[in-house]
């Protein structure tokens, strides 16, 4: 296995679109950073009353937004690039599917797990910097609330990866993998709007971008609609991804390459 | 060029991706119309008081936002498929005017996304009127013939959109990165900006395209992420200039690239 | 008729084609030979408009193929077979290119019978084996009935029945008047198929001659088994021949030709096993000229 991983991860990072997520990922960083700063010079400039009323994002929320666009785009190609290009055929002779199947999963989930963490950490860390004393709210809150949001925003982004990559391995095209998680992302919580409450919520609550948002939300951050407790959120993402994982591998081990 | 075209249009009839994306784009207008449905039972419901603050056009205007998602993806693909294939290279054989094949592949996807999009549009806008019956929602009392116009000139974002992608696709030459362009233009900027303080959420959500539609039909943008401050026959030249800069940058580096 | 003259192609610092020229002519089966990464494809995509030239220009029929307003009425050209869209079908592979070109829905069927994909027409291409896929793209190639064909390398991955039908059309097509161009770098394979040939190698021409010719002049002379060599040394040396002594008792002729060796034994009534001109060398003939040109050359351990 040890093998496995260490090719996957060897394949993953000598491919052209690892770098580029990454780069958008670093991008987005820099965003936020510019952001924060935007926003400590924006507050300077406001009168007390106006200070008041002020509400300023989280400091990461430009990479919050784009994270989860970039996981999904790492996970979907994972497998399906080998698809387009029939590299499957010589990753499957070389390796067992069942392994190389692990493998891949495990590689790209904990890529996208170190990238989002760190770029969260380094955007939160640069946004305090900036604001520095500024009583900014939610920008100048304590580091501490921040914790949980910094610690399961890795995790959240890693399952949306594996969801991609399940669901990657059984639609075996790009453009249909990203395009139905990016539907799911943000068409779906969107329709939800329109439902009457309390069904709206409830299923705003079930969706993936909901309980992302359930989990690891920034802090002060003007609760969404869900009704789950971040336990009960973590444990339904999870079945997400077994159910997403659990289809791509079936179709990855039973389906010729 | 009229050969160019019906080649253009002979392939993306040929290939299963366009009848997917069509048949869901037909799924999410009849999912819309269910969900109208439901509206209209939740209006019964109703104390007349509150029924004034429930509106049908937000649902209405679902349609031609998930409509330019999808189109833009179909632009994508006629441009990155070929890459991906090869076949971008008998295509240039049989037709080797540089300008000529994506011009060609523009002409195309113009008039299917903006069927598709006219359809959706107008069928969910239709569609719904018939599913709430004479119910006088808030927002749609106008006569029909009233709000109709609106609604055609509203879909024409779908194939800014799709051009767009075409754009996208043509110049990057991978469905992942192009999508994923389409992608950040289509949700992940306006919810940057719309983040922004004031008044630049209200500036810069003004020229995001998925906001053009609404205004270049006049409708109000006030309880969406965009802004308004654009007038109608600026939103109009605004979305225009979306479709035809990319494209036009595209197709000149298009002209100069060895396939 | 085809002339590439002084074509030049750079990638960055290095010239992939380098001051190339060289003509092909209507009537005849051109074979355009050289190791990998000689320069063969690149020639041919820059001949079909898909690259641009540094300098020099390659013309088809008098033209730049760009200018051609229905290219596929005088070029046909299989480059890379496997390069089409595995979810369209067969029949609407060719219908898209026709259509772009102005043919007509009945001569698909007609190209799709003539390579023997009448009976696949409706299946998708994704599932072609490497065989059918490179009918298919013959069958593309001649659409539009061209006067010129460019095939790059077709009978890559073929079976040998496969090989000898593309051998067999392309001398069918060669015969009709057509002018056919065939790259490859297996001179075993042109042996049997070209009558001209255009040898480069590193991008730049090496031979541009007849088999026949390169067979001359890489002649390793006639092969002569008697039972009486001593006696057929003399009789042959005295027609102008110059005679060797093979180890195994055969003799090697240079200067006369089978016939005249022949009818100089029967003469002297002296009996012949064997005469065999000693054409197995066009092959060493082919690696001698290309020798020092293979883009990466196996390491000698």
């Amino acid at each position: 296995m040890t093998d496995a991983i260490a090719a996957e991860w060897y394949k993953l990072r000598t491919a052209c679109s690892t770098a580029w997520i990454l780069a958008v990922v670093a991008a987005f960083v820099v965003l936020s950073a510019l952001s924060s700063w935007y926003l400590a010079h924006y507050w300077d400039g406001l009168s007390p009353r106006r200070r008041e009323e002020f509400d300023a994002p989280s400091a990461d929320q430009p990479l919050s937004v784009a994270l989860p666009v970039c996981a999904v785009v790492l996970g979907a190609l994972t497998v399906t690039s080998e698809y387009a290009t029939g590299m499957i055929g010589t990753s499957v002779a070389v390796l067992p599917r069942r392994r190389l199947y692990a493998a891949k999963a495990l590689v790209a989930a904990g890529v996208m797990l170190t990238a989002a963490a760190a770029g969260t950490a380094v955007a939160v860390l640069a946004g305090r910097a900036i604001v520095g004393g500024r009583p900014v709210p939610v920008l100048g809150a304590p580091l501490a609330d921040g914790v949980p949001h910094l610690l399961l925003t890795g995790p959240v982004a890693a399952a949306f990866t594996l969801i991609a990559f399940g669901l990657g391995a059984v639609l075996r095209s790009t453009a249909a993998t990203i395009t139905t998680m990016v539907a799911q992302m943000v068409v779906l919580p969107t329709l939800t709007g329109l439902l009457p409450s309390p069904y709206g919520e409830r299923i705003w609550s079930a969706l993936p971008e909901g309980l992302a948002e359930q989990i690891a939300a920034p802090p002060g951050v003007s609760a969404g609609p869900g009704v789950l407790s971040a336990p009960v959120a973590a444990a339904v993402l999870l079945v997400y991804v077994a159910v997403a994982l659990g289809a791509g591998r079936l179709s990855f081990l039973r389906r010729d390459a | 060029m009229r050969d160019a075209i019906a080649a253009e249009w002979w392939k993306l009839c040929s290939v299963r991706s366009t009848r997917w994306v069509l048949a869901i784009v037909a799924a999410f207008v009849v999912l819309l119309l269910a969900l109208a449905f439901q509206e209209a039972q939740i209006f019964d419901g109703l104390a007349p008081g509150r029924r004034e603050k429930l509106a049908l056009r937000p649902l209405q205007e679902m349609s031609p936002w998930v409509t330019g998602l999808c189109m833009a993806v179909t632009g994508v693909l006629t441009a990155t498929s070929e890459y991906r294939s090869g076949t971008i290279r008998s295509s240039l054989v049989a037709v080797p005017r540089r300008s000529r094949l994506p011009a060609a592949k523009a002409v195309v996807v113009t008039a299917v996304s903006l069927a598709a999009g006219e359809a959706a549009t107008l069928g969910t806008f239709l569609g719904s009127r018939l599913v709430i019956g004479d119910r006088p929602f808030v927002d749609q009392r106008a006569p029909l013939p009233h709000d109709l116009p609106g609604f055609g000139v509203e879909a024409v974002s779908v194939p800014v959109f799709a051009l767009l992608g075409l754009a996208l696709g043509l110049l990057l030459r991978s469905a992942a990165a192009a999508i994923t362009a389409v992608v950040l233009l289509w949700h992940v900027l306006p919810l940057l900006v719309f983040h922004l303080p004031a008044p630049w959420n209200e500036r810069l959500g003004s020229v995001m395209l998925g906001g053009l539609g609404p205004r270049a039909a006049g409708h109000s943008v006030e309880n969406s992420i965009y802004g308004g401050a654009l007038p109608p026959w600026g939103a109009a030249a605004l979305m225009l200039a979306y479709a035809l800069l990319p494209l036009v940058v595209a197709v000149s580096v298009f002209a100069r690239r060895d396939a | 008729m085809i002339e590439v003259r002084e074509l030049t192609k750079r990638y960055g610092g290095t010239a992939a084609v380098d001051g190339l020229s060289f003509q092909v002519r209507p009537g005849t089966v051109t074979g355009f030979l050289g190791p990998n990464g000689a320069g063969k494809s690149t020639t041919m995509r820059i001949l079909l408009g898909l690259a641009a030239a540094t300098s020099g220009e390659a013309l088809v029929n008098g033209g730049r193929y760009a200018e051609l307003r229905r290219p596929m009425l005088e070029v046909g050209a299989l480059l890379d077979a496997s390069a089409v869209h595995g979810g369209r079908r067969a029949f609407d592979h060719l219908g898209w290119l026709a259509r772009s070109n102005g043919i007509g829905r009945r001569r698909v069927a007609e190209v799709l019978e003539r390579v023997g994909l009448a009976g696949a027409a409706r299946r998708r291409v994704g599932g072609f084996s490497l065989g059918m896929r490179q009918r298919l793209g013959i069958a593309a190639a001649l659409l539009g009935d061209p006067g010129v064909l460019l095939f790059d390398e077709p009978v890559n991955g073929l079976d040998p029945d496969g090989v000898r039908w593309i051998r067999e059309l392309m001398r069918g097509l060669a015969a009709e008047g057509r002018t056919v161009l065939v790259s490859s770098h297996l001179m075993s394979e042109m042996e049997l198929t070209a009558d001209r040939l255009v040898i480069v190698g590193r991008g730049r021409l090496i031979a541009d001659t007849s088999v026949r010719e390169l067979a001359e002049r890489f002649g390793r002379g006639v092969l002569v088994r008697s039972p009486r060599p001593a006696e057929l040394t003399g009789v042959l040396s005295a027609a102008g021949g110059s005679v060797e002594d093979d180890a195994g008792g055969a003799l090697t002729v240079a200067g006369l030709d089978v016939a005249d060796i022949g009818e100089r034994a029967a003469a002297h009534g002296i009996p012949l096993y064997e005469v065999r001109p000693r054409s197995a060398s066009l092959e060493e003939a082919y690696m001698e000229l290309t020798a020092g040109s293979a883009e990466f050359e196996a390491a000698i351990s």
